[in-house]
């Protein structure tokens, strides 16, 4: 079954739970088990969030575009801001055994996407590509 | 997410509720550190009624932690659901944060 849907949100935290509603819904009619559609909604959320801290280091006022797909090959989600560049060699989480504030969301997205790149094609602001490949019936 | 401090027999209950994100997390940020500046302790957290944690609803925590520890004081977690125990756990913060199953053993111990 191939599904799609595009949402465009400010980049205000308070459209968060927006993103996870629609990327649980879509994440549901690509057929995914239900602890999977969990994981993937934090994902998105954390990617999102991530957004709005660096690339637009926290102004409320831009947008974010969400662009899902659902197809025989899996769940993707490519997102794109026109905030500062991002250099993917810095999004380095926090070493697990480390505890202290912050360095999360980056070991929750890996976690769950099995493909987590930017598209260097895009001049300014930055287009992350987030694919999870279908695995067995159940999706886990 | 909601956000009620409850005094249970002497001890702080913070009850929560809802979902804790990037935009919730800094008013539960704001009422954890008013307590630890009163130097609270213990200091109970009901988790029964969270349906949601993201990165920055933990990193509160953690924080609220090394606080709570600059005086020796505890934070107890208790009645964790199980999607976010998982989370707890797959952050490896489940061997830092002290979890019980409900508020009688986070009393008690």
């Amino acid at each position: 079954m191939r599904d799609s849907a595009i949402i465009t949100i400010p980049s205000h935290p308070k459209y968060l739970a927006i993103v996870r509603a629609v990327t649980g819904k879509m994440a549901e009619l690509s057929g995914m088990a239900e602890s999977a559609i969990e994981d993937v909604k934090l994902a998105v959320d954390e990617a999102c969030s991530n957004v709005i801290k660096h690339a637009y280091k926290g102004n409320v006022n831009q947008k974010i575009v969400l662009r899902f797909k659902t197809s025989p090959k899996g769940f993707e989600v490519i997102i794109e801001d026109n905030g500062l560049k991002v250099h993917p060699e810095s999004l380095v989480g926090r070493d697990l055994e480390d505890i202290k504030p912050g360095g999360l969301g980056i070991h929750f997205i890996k976690k769950v996407f099995d493909i987590f790149a930017f598209d260097e094609k895009k001049k300014k602001g930055n287009r992350l590509r987030l694919l999870r490949y279908i695995k067995g019936k159940d999706g886990d | 997410m909601e956000i009620e401090i409850v005094d249970y027999k002497g001890t702080k209950v913070m009850e929560l509720s809802g979902e804790i994100d990037m935009y919730t997390s800094p008013e539960l940020r704001r009422e954890l550190m008013g307590l630890l500046h009163k130097k609270v302790s213990p200091l109970l957290v009901d988790f029964k009624e969270v349906s949601y944690i993201d990165s920055s609803g933990i990193a509160t925590f953690v924080e609220g932690l090394k606080g709570i520890k600059t005086y020796g004081g505890r934070l107890k977690f208790f009645s964790i659901p199980d999607r976010i125990l998982e989370i707890f756990n797959f952050s490896k913060l489940d061997r830092v944060f002290e979890i019980y199953r409900n508020l009688d053993e986070a009393i008690k111990s």
